[in-house]
This record gives C-alpha cells, sequence and structure tokens, in this order.
C-alpha cells in the first residue's frame, strides 16, 4: 500500500513544479509592456499555500525553496529573501494543517490570509530596512488583496481537478502510518 | 491516533528541522549577499534567466502570436474608422515629410559649413523582444541579442523613434533592457529649446517624472526632451518624448517611443569617448641649441604638437 502510494506523493510534487513552470511561463509571455494599473495575483503563493493546508506532503519545503527561488531570478525579485519567507509561511501552516483539518473553509481562508499578509509585511519590513528599492505600496497591496480573492478558486480548481483533498480520517499517510 | 502522529514527527522531527534551517539560511545568505555584492549575483542571474528564457522560446512565440492575433481581429472590427484616421494621419505626415526633408537638407549644409564631425561609430544591432519582466511592479524586457553580438551594459535601447531604455543585465544570448518607466530608471536629459538639463526619473506609470530641473520657470509642456550624455554613458541626442505637465503640477515625459507595441528594439553600439586626461604638455623649440642628444628631442615634439593639434 505504501508503495503505491509513494509514487502518487512524488507525481503531485511533479505537477506542483509543473503548474509553477507554466504561471511562470504565463507571467513572461512579452503581451504588455506599459506599466499596469492593477496587480493580478500572485497565484504562485495561492497554490503553494493551497496545497500546504491540504497536503503538506506534496510541497516539501525544499521544493517550495527552490522553486521560489527560481521565480525570484526569473521576476528580478531580490533573490532569497521571498523565498525564505514562503518557506516559513508554509512551514507555519503545514504546522497548523492538523488543526484545521476539522474547520470550515472560513478558518482556513482566515489562517491562509493572516499567513500572507505576515510574510507580505516582512518582506517590505526587511527591504525597508535594507534600503532596496521598493514597488509602489499601492501595488503590492493590490496583489495580496487579489490573490486573497483569488484563494477560495485555486483552492476549489485544487481540490476538483488536481485531487489535492484534506486527509479523511480512515485514509493512510505516506508513512503508512494510520493519521 | 493523535499520539502516533506525534511519535512520528518526534522520529523524522529533528531532521527535517535541521533541513529547513540549513534552507533558510541559504535562502536568507543569498539574499544578504545580493545586498551586499550585488552585480556578482546580478550576472548569475542574467545567466540564468540566459538559459531558461530561450528554451521557452518555442512555445512563447507561438502563444504571443496567437494573443496578438486575437487582439487584431478586435480590432478589425473598427476597421473602416481606422482607414479613415490613417489616411488623415498620412496626409498630415506627407506634409512633415517634406519640412523634414527640407530641414535635413539645411541642416546637412550647416554642418558642411561649419565642418562638424559626427560620431561615424553610432551604428546598432536590433533584437527582437523574447520576454517582459513577468512581474507588476518591474518594467524591463529580454531581447534575443547578448554578448555573443557585443552588447555591453548601459547601452541605449531605441525604437524606431524613441528611446525605450537601457541595457542592464548581459547573458550570451539575451539581453534585459529596463525601461524608462521602471522605478530604478534614471537618465540625465536636455530640455529643448531652453537647454536645460535634467533627470528623468522612472515612477512605474506611462510618464516618467522630470526632475531637477535647474530653472523650471524656462521649460513649459510640449518641449521636446532628448538624451543630454551627461555622465558619459549614454549617446546625446536620442528623442525622448515631449514634456507634459501632470494634474498634480509635476512635470512627466510623454514617451515618444512605442510602449504598447515593442517588437523589435535598436541597440545603439556607444563605445566610451576617448577622454582626455593629460594637461597640454610644454611646446619646447625643436631643437634646443647647443643639445648632445638632439635624436629623441624632435620625435617627443613632434608627438605633443600632433596630440595638441
Amino acid at each position: 500500500m505504501a508503495d503505491a502510494l509513494l509514487p502518487r506523493a512524488w507525481i503531485m510534487r511533479a505537477l506542483y513544479l509543473a503548474l509553477c513552470i507554466a504561471l511562470l511561463f504565463l507571467h513572461l509571455l512579452p503581451l504588455e509592456h506599459t506599466p499596469p494599473k492593477w496587480a493580478g495575483p500572485d497565484l504562485v503563493m495561492a497554490l503553494t499555500f493551497a496545497w500546504a493546508v491540504r497536503r503538506p506532503d506534496y510541497v516539501p519545503v525544499l521544493l517550495v525553496g527552490l522553486v521560489i527561488l527560481g521565480l525570484d531570478l526569473m521576476l528580478q525579485r531580490p533573490p532569497g529573501l521571498w523565498a525564505a519567507l514562503m518557506v516559513m509561511g508554509t512551514q507555519t501552516l503545514r504546522n497548523r494543517a492538523p488543526s484545521l483539518r476539522d474547520l470550515t473553509f472560513a478558518a482556513e481562508w482566515a489562517s491562509v490570509a493572516s499567513t500572507m499578509v505576515a510574510i507580505t509585511i516582512a518582506n517590505r519590513v526587511v527591504l525597508t530596512l535594507l534600503m532596496v528599492d521598493q514597488p509602489p505600496l499601492g501595488l503590492s497591496l493590490m496583489q495580496l488583496l487579489s490573490t486573497l480573492i483569488a484563494y477560495p478558486a485555486v483552492a476549489i480548481v485544487s481540490h476538483a481537478l488536481f485531487g489535492v483533498r484534506k486527509r479523511a480520517p480512515g485514509d493512510l499517510d505516506t508513512a503508512g502510518l494510520r493519521s | 491516533m493523535a499520539r502516533d502522529r506525534g511519535q512520528g514527527e518526534d522520529y523524522s522531527g529533528p531532521l527535517k528541522r535541521l533541513l529547513l534551517g540549513v534552507l533558510l539560511l541559504c535562502l536568507l545568505g543569498m539574499f544578504l549577499i545580493w545586498r551586499i555584492d550585488s552585480p556578482r549575483v546580478e550576472r548569475f542571474r542574467a545567466q540564468v534567466v540566459d538559459r531558461v528564457v530561450p528554451s521557452f522560446d518555442w512555445a512563447m512565440a507561438p502563444v504571443t502570436g496567437a494573443v496578438n492575433i486575437l487582439r487584431d481581429f478586435q480590432s478589425y472590427q473598427r476597421m473602416y474608422q481606422q482607414n479613415q484616421d490613417l489616411r488623415r494621419e498620412l496626409q498630415q505626415m506627407k506634409a512633415w515629410k517634406e519640412a523634414a526633408l527640407q530641414l535635413e537638407q539645411e541642416n546637412a549644409r550647416l554642418l558642411d559649413l561649419n565642418n562638424v564631425q559626427l560620431d561615424p561609430r553610432l551604428t546598432y544591432v536590433t533584437g527582437v523582444v523574447m520576454a517582459d519582466s513577468g512581474s507588476p511592479f518591474r518594467q524591463s524586457v529580454l531581447i534575443n541579442v547578448g554578448a555573443r553580438d557585443g552588447i555591453m551594459d548601459g547601452w541605449a535601447a531605441m525604437d524606431g523613434l524613441g528611446l525605450v531604455g537601457r541595457i542592464s543585465g548581459v547573458g550570451r544570448n539575451t539581453a534585459r533592457v529596463i525601461l524608462l518607466t521602471d522605478t530604478s530608471s534614471r537618465i540625465p536629459v536636455t530640455i529643448q529649446p531652453s537647454g536645460q538639463r535634467a533627470l528623468i526619473i522612472g515612477d512605474n506609470s506611462i510618464a516618467p517624472v522630470v526632475d531637477f530641473v535647474e530653472a523650471p520657470d524656462q521649460v513649459r509642456p510640449g518641449d521636446r526632451v532628448l538624451t543630454s550624455g551627461d555622465g558619459g554613458v549614454f549617446p546625446a541626442g536620442l528623442l525622448v518624448g515631449q514634456l507634459a505637465e501632470d494634474p498634480g503640477g509635476r512635470m512627466r515625459v510623454r514617451i515618444s517611443a512605442d510602449y504598447e507595441r515593442l517588437e523589435f528594439l535598436r541597440v545603439l553600439r556607444s563605445y566610451e569617448n576617448e577622454r582626455l586626461t593629460d594637461p597640454g604638455r610644454l611646446i619646447a623649440p625643436v631643437i634646443l641649441p647647443g643639445s648632445e642628444a638632439p635624436e629623441s628631442a624632435p620625435d617627443t615634439a613632434e608627438a605633443a604638437e600632433a596630440e595638441n593639434g
């Protein structure tokens, strides 16, 4: 049984990587060169957190760290900082996941929202302390807000399309233990 | 059940925590190194981009093309009206073209009269836009010419008409162009006809701010903005745009380059100008009376004369 489950976790990890690369690809398409008036959601963040809350074993910290570091490099962000914050956020949600399992979606949403707000603020504070050029505050807030709004959609798609569901009481986890 | 779980975590917990700690340390360390020694890490970033983006290119080009075709298709609905507009515009352009031709001839005559030497090395390399910055906070594009084609950091990139940005970050096959609208863009300019020097500063809006004007009362909306070449990084005299005033009363530049459609960019080769560092030397008589070693003296004097001349 454990043998049959192990590949599934690896398949989902590969799927996570593929989704992130696809999102990067869409971001890089040279369609719009004028500065935008609004900022779209950070779908990678929503995806990572949605999966971390549901199935932490699909998004191991090492994978998240490397993927976000790659995105940092590709998207001209200060390399490393956002990746480190995302790893911390994922870890926080991972620790909360067992207690969130029995609660409603609203509670999960609130939990994810608080994490997103916290790491966004931490990001700005660190950048300010180190005197790095920053994007305008309005755009950052807009991106945060649109990510929060997009989160339920990402969660639904993950649930329905990719089968990332919370563990039911009878499921076996990857170590073969009853959870 | 919860106990089982807890024990399982105890078993692999320290190892995972160690991994987490090491990972965080590496990431934050990289960030700090970037903050301390930015050029090296940026070079690494350029190499990564150089490796990754061309491998996307086979898919990127068709998708971009398809989206653009769709957009064009939408504009077909307004074709008749557009056609009329274009005809009218063309008529105006013809008049301007006449004027420009006459001015060009006059200019050439005047330059000839004054015996002016233009810089002959202002040639360009044309590149295709491959990708944009991918983030709403950064305004830059990636073009498909790089160190292989002799591109160097700091060169100017233009579309057919006006300045688009400057090269910052060169890989082997790709180079990044920081657009004028990016928050980190600062370009020294002259405002004509008053000749005031200023800086244009990108602020993530379509019209960058003009700041540090020496005498703000001498410039007015509609003035032409050209690069000034101050600092020796940029060639002088490239068209940037027209001055405009925003509702808040700040001076901004309406950029001449068509940012709606950046497809091909010209990168101007601007090698650094020769610098005059030594002061003029003493011009000695060709042969000093009664000197014992007249062999070397005329050479140096001649050389000095040639340099001064």
